[in-house]
C-alpha cells in the first residue's frame, strides 16, 4: 500500500487565452506551474490561495476532470492519467459550483449517487438515515431538490459525499452557503471520516476553516506553490510579523495617515477599535503601540502572532 | 455494468418526473401517423405513388424514424440542463468510463424507443389496418436499436460542442429540416429530382428509415439495405467515438 494517498509531480496546465469574438490568441495562462507536492494517506490536506491561484484548476486535475499539460498526477498510487477509471473508484468529489439532480427528491439524489458508487439499495438506504440526520434534511426528504434553497442545494450535495467511504475526498469549497451550525457540523463529520483513515483534500478562501481542519497545508499563488506544511510551519514563516489591536477612548484625528505611515500588511478601523497586522521585529511591535497610544488615550491593547490571514496575504501579495 | 444500470435508474428517475417529455417521446410521433398520416392518405393516397403500399403504410417507417430522431435530440439536449444544474461535471468524476455514461444514456433512450415504436405499430396495424410483416421483425428491431444509437451519438456530439442551449436549438431545427426532408420519410425517392434525391440517398435517415420499413411491412430491396445498414452502423460507431471524445475534452 502506498504511503502517500496523492503525488504530484511537476504538474503543468497552460492555457490558450483568447480575446475578442474571434477569438484573438493572445498568448498562453499557466494555470498550474511546475507543482510538486506529495499528501500522505489520512491527512486532511488545506489548499490555500486567492482567485485565480489555481486550486480549483489542481482539484480538477486530481478529480480526473482534466488533463493537465505536464507532469504526473497519482491517486493512491494509481496513475491518474493513465488510469482515471481506477482512480474514480477511488474518489468522491464535490465541486465547487451547485451539482445536484434538480428534479429529483433530496432522497433520489442520495439512493442515485450510492448507485453509482455501486452501493446496493439495502445498504444505501441504511447509509441515507445517517447522512439525512448529520445534515438535516429529513423534513425535506420528499422534495424537488429544484424546489429547496440554494444552501440547501449545497447540503445536498455535500450530503452525497458521505454515502460513500472511498478512501479520498475532495472537496471544492464546500462551505459555500452553509449557516454556521451546519458548518461546524460538517466539519466535525469531515474529523471523524479522517480519523476512519480517509484522506481529505480540500481547498477553502476561509481561512479559520483551513487553521480549524487541516494538518497539512499547501498555499498557491499564480499555480506555483508559495508555501507548505502545518501551522506551526507555516507560522514561523511569520516571524516578526505582529496583529496589533489598539482601543481608543475617541479614535484620533490622524490615526489612518500614521496607520498608513506604517505600511500594515492589512488594516481595519471599528468604531474606536484599530486593527492592523505589521512585520516588525519583536521590540518594534512594543515600539509601534508606543507611537500609536501617543495619539489619544488608548483603552484596550493587544499584541498577537500573526494569523494564517496575515500569513496568507503576505505571501500571496508579494507576488 | 453497475454505472450503466445506475444510469438507466437516474434517466428513468429523472424522466417520470416530466409528463412533456413523457409526451414527446411517446405519443407525438403517433399522432403524426394519425393526423398527417390519414390525412395524406385521405388526399394523395394512390398506392402507385408510394411503391405499391397505402401511405399510412409507408408512413409508418418514417414515423418510427422521426421518434428515434426526435427522442436523440431530446436527451442529448438533457446535456444543457445537467450542465447548468452542475451535476454533469460532477458525474464525471462518478467510477464510470465515459464510453459508460454514454451507453447508459443510450440503454435508455432505446428503452423509450422500442415502447414508442411498439406503441405505434400496435395502434398502426389496429387502427389504420396497416400490414405487418412479422417475420422481418428483427430487422425493425435491428432498425429502432441503431437508429436511435447513430442519432443519440450524432446530437450528444452537437450538444457537448456547442456550449450555448439557444445555439443548439438554432442547429437542431435546422437539421431538423434538413434531416427529415431530404430523406424517405414523407415520400419514396424514385419520383424526386435527381440532385434531391442523390442527397436524400446519402442522408443516414434515410439508411435508417429503409431498414425500418423493409422490418414493418417488407419494402425495400436486401442487397441496397444491406449496404444502407451498414453504412449507418459506420456512422454510429463513428458518432460514438466521435461522442466519447468531446467528453474526454469536457
Amino acid at each position: 500500500m502506498p504511503d502517500f494517498a496523492l503525488e504530484v509531480q511537476d504538474l503543468g496546465k497552460t492555457y490558450r487565452a483568447t480575446r475578442g469574438r474571434l477569438g484573438r490568441d493572445t498568448g498562453v495562462i499557466r494555470a498550474i506551474d511546475h507543482l510538486s507536492f506529495a499528501v500522505p494517506r489520512g491527512a486532511i490536506f488545506g489548499l490555500l490561495g486567492p482567485n485565480g491561484a489555481g486550486k480549483t484548476t489542481l482539484l480538477k486535475i486530481l478529480s480526473t476532470l482534466l488533463r493537465p499539460t505536464s507532469g504526473r498526477v497519482s491517486i493512491e498510487g494509481i496513475d491518474a492519467l493513465a488510469k482515471p477509471l481506477d482512480v474514480r473508484r477511488r474518489i468522491a468529489t464535490v465541486i465547487q459550483e451547485t451539482a445536484v439532480e434538480m428534479f429529483l427528491s433530496v432522497r433520489d439524489n442520495l439512493l442515485t449517487f450510492a448507485r453509482f458508487h455501486g452501493i446496493d439499495s439495502d445498504e444505501a438506504r441504511r447509509r441515507a438515515g445517517r447522512v439525512i440526520e448529520l445534515f438535516g434534511l429529513g423534513g425535506e426528504l420528499e422534495r424537488k431538490v429544484q424546489d429547496l434553497s440554494g444552501g440547501f442545494r449545497r447540503r445536498v450535495q455535500v450530503a452525497k459525499a458521505f454515502m460513500v467511504n472511498t478512501p479520498v475526498l475532495f472537496l471544492d469549497e464546500f462551505s459555500t452557503g452553509m449557516d454556521p451550525i451546519l458548518k461546524r457540523s460538517v466539519m466535525e463529520s469531515l474529523r471523524e471520516e479522517n480519523s476512519r483513515g480517509r484522506t481529505i483534500v480540500l481547498t477553502t478562501q476561509i481561512l479559520s476553516e483551513a487553521e480549524e481542519l487541516c494538518d497539512d497545508i499547501l498555499i498557491l499563488n499564480k499555480g506555483r506553490q508559495v508555501a507548505r506544511g502545518n501551522m506551526n510551519d507555516l507560522k514561523l514563516l511569520s516571524q516578526g510579523m505582529y496583529e496589533l489591536v489598539l482601543t481608543f477612548d475617541v479614535l484620533p484625528a490622524r490615526i489612518e495617515a500614521e496607520i498608513a505611515a506604517l505600511n500594515p500588511i492589512r488594516s481595519h478601523v471599528s468604531g474606536n477599535t484599530i486593527e492592523l497586522s505589521v512585520k516588525t521585529e519583536d521590540a518594534g511591535a512594543i515600539e509601534l503601540v508606543g507611537r500609536l497610544a501617543k495619539l489619544g488615550r488608548v483603552l484596550h491593547v493587544e499584541i498577537r502572532g500573526a494569523s494564517l490571514e496575515d500569513i496568507f496575504v503576505e505571501l500571496t501579495s508579494n507576488g | 455494468m453497475a454505472a450503466m444500470t445506475a444510469m438507466l435508474y437516474r434517466e428513468s428517475k429523472i424522466r417520470a418526473t416530466n409528463v412533456t417529455f413523457m409526451f414527446w417521446d411517446f405519443l407525438y410521433p403517433l399522432f403524426n401517423l394519425l393526423v398527417f398520416g390519414v390525412g395524406l392518405t385521405a388526399a394523395f393516397g394512390s398506392p402507385h405513388s408510394t411503391e405499391g403500399v397505402d401511405y399510412n403504410s409507408f408512413f409508418l417507417a418514417g414515423v418510427l424514424g422521426m421518434a428515434s430522431f426526435a427522442i436523440a435530440s431530446n436527451s442529448a439536449w438533457s446535456f444543457f440542463l445537467d450542465r447548468d444544474n452542475g451535476i454533469f461535471y460532477e458525474m464525471l468524476t462518478y467510477p464510470m468510463s465515459r464510453a459508460e455514461y454514454l451507453l447508459g444514456k443510450l440503454v435508455f433512450n432505446i428503452g423509450i424507443a422500442v415502447v414508442q415504436a411498439a406503441l405505434t405499430i400496435g395502434v398502426g396495424a389496429a387502427v389504420l389496418g396497416i400490414s405487418l410483416r412479422f417475420d422481418l421483425f428483427g430487422a425493425l428491431v435491428a432498425g429502432i436499436v441503431i437508429g436511435t444509437a447513430g442519432w443519440f451519438f450524432f446530437y450528444t456530439i452537437l450538444a457537448l460542442k456547442i456550449r450555448r442551449n439557444d445555439v443548439f436549438n438554432s442547429v437542431t431545427s435546422a437539421l431538423y429540416f434538413v434531416f427529415l426532408f431530404f430523406s424517405s420519410m414523407f415520400y419514396p425517392l424514385t419520383p424526386l429530382p435527381k440532385l434531391l434525391r442523390w442527397v436524400a440517398m446519402a442522408n443516414p435517415l434515410t439508411w435508417e428509415i429503409d431498414l425500418l420499413r423493409y422490418g414493418s411491412i417488407g419494402l425495400g430491396h436486401p442487397r441496397q439495405l444491406l449496404i444502407e445498414t451498414a453504412g449507418f452502423v459506420a456512422f454510429a460507431i463513428a458518432c460514438f467515438a466521435f461522442a466519447i471524445h468531446s467528453l474526454h475534452q469536457e
